[in-house]
């Protein structure tokens, strides 16, 4: 059996989390299928991702999805494709990726089947020790006395919060029903996606960069599924913004953080010292009255290079709030980070929020983790 | 009862003093806007802030909590609700100096119901106050005291009361298909995680940790030691949400008067975390000839609130594992009742079921009844006088469980104990200065 393209085009969602030089941007994609001696076809899949920005420290993560009639659209598990181009993907360059079709797919339908690639911009936490000093429930341990003990292992955090323009584009592929959209969103100064009339999605123009809001719980983490990660655990959120105590982690320790306890992901000085605004939260002299295109105080992100995580939108976890609870009710959920409506405090490594996971607010968002 | 002058109140009572001078409300026109102000944003302080500002009649005017961290998530709710901006306070008698101010929605930890209301009441607002409505009995007394010295409208957050289903099953109860009533059983059956062990810690800045302390001792801050737990702070986390189904027991067999004596048994049995509050409450009410028991704890994970999709749907919660029921028990008829609109259902001597009634929760009807009533001046569904009755079976079972679960006889004209001395010490708390509730509202 000779290679053949598929017929059908291929098509490349470009997230631009914040300004253009910090898009991701994936480019000369080709898809063939060849036979194998198993007597169907595997799928190659060969793109090229040239930002030179991508490295083990700031990889991009690559998924796939496609369907068969351009409106059910399913997510590649990686337990599916082999090669160097899904998932964790730590170099620039040429990438190739096999797909050996899945249950749902059979290999002789597969002319007629649509796939897409997109990338999140993460950035890399290594394993071992941090400093928490929140605590279940909302509470904050700011004692001297403390050991620092916790220990978490390797995860990703993206980079930047989740954005209008990649939150779209979920919509436009699942949510011809409305299903994780709200009439709120068509708020230019606080969200800005607009459901038109044929169920497609657009975005008001110049909120692309944006953080999503008003995104319940549930809507996160469909988006989350949607994509393959997950939403970060309150410790996970502490520990990118604080960093752990080597910041190349415990394995290497080569790299000590010179502020292991800092208060705020740039360290102890006031949002404001000097005047200079360094995230975005109350009140308009940060150059924001509402959101602010995620990115914008870049200079003053985590210890790993992570923006946000003080200010603009406060950011969904995974933690249910742990004090008191009764089982088999709608139980709150952690909030972390402050937001854009936030006193700078509010803003600081330790503060958690509790908010029902339906809530749909303009001062929450979320990011994706693994 | 010795009279006091004016200059000796005043002189007494700092907080109040203080207060005084501020200007009384304004009358509130026909169809004005009630304008309210919140103390209190967690997150019932919150959920009472969003959905009265979502109201076409209400404006939230304030929004005040001693920890400005808390102001962003009522803020953006209210602001979202109303579409207009709402002023953020840490201290709330901003709210009372503001003449403007209908109403002040008190969601504050126990501590602070009693007086914050009470001068509430002295500036003119009416109030609505989550419940349990006050530390202790005597604070109790004074709220009823200092709302109808004012003609304020006091409504308690016990709005099962207002609940159309909660109605039609006293009517059922008065109409003698259950029989004569001779026992009420109520559960508060919950599922409470240990405290965590963490040592006291610097006041975070942006928190104003002595006005949270308020009229209680303003102890070392530390937040693993839950404030529910401690009896400075609050009545307990089982009476906290069994006054619900107290209450609502009291209601339905037609607001009963007090009890002629309480007992106790229970303690800390499960959750031995250092806290101060059982964990395990079983008290009996002796009410002559009805007999109403609490059986409660906060460590049975397989009794269920009336679940989710229970609540406004035509369904009944699992009634053996439903956490927040009250059973009435008659000569002819046995009853289900449960909370959140789970409805109620009544069976007869043969176990057949006689007859049911589908719930819906009440929180729009309590929060409706409140509104009409500041413009009737009408007593509202749950008024203060119901408020105090049915947390004083709170503080009856607690003071009971304090002196070593002895039974205890109660004297309805004075409020207070008959055989016990060292019970009757806990009918008043010790108010830190200026923080005093005085004698004279």
């Amino acid at each position: 059996m000779s290679h053949r393209v598929l017929l059908s085009l291929s098509i490349v969602a470009v997230f631009c989390n914040c300004a253009c030089s910090k898009r991701l941007e994936i480019s000369n994609i080709n898809i063939k299928q060849e036979p194998t001696e198993l007597g169907g076809p595997k799928t190659i899949i060969e793109y090229d991702i040239e930002d030179t920005n991508i490295s083990p420290q700031s990889p991009a993560y690559v998924f796939i999805r496609y369907s068969k009639d351009k409106s059910n659209w399913r997510l590649i598990t990686k337990d599916c494709l082999r090669g160097n181009g899904f998932d964790i993907v730590e170099k620039p360059g040429h990438k190739q990726v096999v797909w050996w079709g899945t249950e749902q797919t059979s290999f002789t339908e597969f002319d007629k089947v649509d796939i897409r690639l997109r990338g999140i911009r993460m950035i890399r936490v290594p394993a071992g020790k941090f400093i928490m000093k929140s605590l279940p429930g909302g509470g904050r341990d700011e004692s001297k006395d403390l050991t620092p003990s916790s220990d978490i292992p390797l995860f990703y955090m993206a980079k930047y919060e989740t954005s209008i323009i990649m939150y779209a584009d979920y919509l436009n592929e699942i949510g011809a029903e409305g299903a994780g959209w709200n009439q709120r969103m068509t708020n230019t100064d606080r969200c800005g996606i607009i459901r038109k009339s044929d169920n497609t999605y657009s975005v008001e123009p110049g909120r692309e960069n944006y953080p999503i809001t008003y995104i319940s719980w549930y809507d996160a983490m469909n988006f989350l599924q949607w994509c393959g990660l997950r939403l970060p655990t309150e410790a996970e959120f502490e520990k990118a913004l604080r960093g752990g105590l080597f910041l190349d982690g415990d394995q290497a320790k080569k790299d000590p953080n010179p502020m292991p306890e800092r208060r705020y992901p740039w360290g102890d000085e006031a949002t404001n010292a000097n005047g200079v605004f360094r995230c975005n939260y109350d009140g308009p002299e940060d150059g924001f009255e509402y959101t602010a295109p995620v990115g914008s105080y870049d200079i003053f992100s985590s210890p790993y290079g992570i923006c946000d995580l003080a200010g603009n939108v406060a950011e969904w976890t995974l933690d249910w709030y742990s004090t008191s609870y009764h089982t088999g009710l709608d139980g709150f959920r952690m909030v972390r980070g402050g937001s854009w409506m936030a006193v700078p405090v509010a803003c600081d490594a330790i503060t958690g929020a509790t908010q029902l996971p339906l809530k749909e607010s303009s001062i929450m968002g979320f990011r994706p983790a693994k | 009862m010795k009279s006091i002058n004016r200059r000796q109140f005043m002189k007494g009572s700092i907080a109040s003093a203080a207060f005084t001078a501020f200007p009384q409300g304004k009358a509130l026109g026909a169809n004005e806007k009630v304008i309210m102000g919140v103390m209190g944003l967690g997150g019932r302080g919150t959920y009472l802030a969003e959905t009265f500002a979502q109201r076409p009649d209400v404006e939230i005017a304030y929004l005040s909590d001693t920890n400005t961290r808390r102001f962003a998530r009522a803020r953006e709710a209210v602001e979202e609700a109303q579409g207009k901006r709402t002023k953020l306070v840490q201290d709330f008698r901003k709210i009372l100096e503001d003449r403007n101010v209908d109403v002040l929605i008190n969601a504050t930890p126990d501590h602070w119901h009693g007086l914050g209301t009470i001068m509430a009441c002295q500036a003119g607002k009416d109030v609505y106050v989550e419940k349990p409505m006050s530390h202790n009995i005597w604070e109790g007394r004074k709220m009823v005291e200092a709302a109808r010295k004012y003609k304020r409208v006091v409504q308690v957050g016990m709005q099962t009361r207002s609940s159309a289903y909660s109605k039609k099953a006293k009517q059922y109860i008065e109409s003698g298909k259950m029989g004569d009533i001779y026992l009420v059983r109520v559960f508060n059956m919950m599922q409470h995680a240990m405290q965590n062990d963490a040592p006291n810690q610097p006041v975070p800045e942006g928190f104003d940790y002595d006005m949270w302390c308020g009229p209680a001792p303003k102890l070392p801050y530390n937040p693993s030691r839950r404030w529910l737990n401690q009896w400075e702070y609050s009545c307990g986390p089982i009476p906290g949400d069994a006054i619900h189904q107290l209450d609502i027991a009291r209601y339905l067999l037609n607001d009963m008067p007090y009890p002629k004596s309480v007992s106790h048994a229970g303690g800390v049995n499960a959750l031995r975390d250092g806290r101060e509050t059982p964990d395990t409450q079983f008290a009996t009410f002796d009410y002559g000839r009805l007999t109403l028991l609490l059986e409660s704890a906060l460590w049975t994970p397989y009794m269920k609130k009336t679940p989710g999709n229970v609540r406004d749907s035509d369904s009944f919660p699992n009634w053996p594992f439903s956490s927040t029921k009250v059973e009435i028990l008659g000569t002819k008829g046995f009853m289900h009742f449960s909370r959140h609109g789970g409805g109620w259902q009544a069976f007869d001597s043969e176990c057949e079921l006689m007859r049911s009634e589908f719930g819906r929760q009440g929180d729009k009807e309590h929060k409706d009844n409140f509104i009409d009533c500041i413009r009737t001046r009408k007593k509202p569904n749950a008024d203060v006088e119901m408020g105090h009755q049915s947390a004083l079976l709170c503080h009856m079972a607690n003071i009971s469980y304090r002196v070593g679960n002895k039974q205890l006889e109660f004297d309805p004209q004075t409020e207070s104990f008959t055989n016990c001395d060292e019970a009757n010490k806990y009918l008043k708390r010790k108010y830190r200065e200026p923080w005093v509730v005085p004698d004279i509202v």
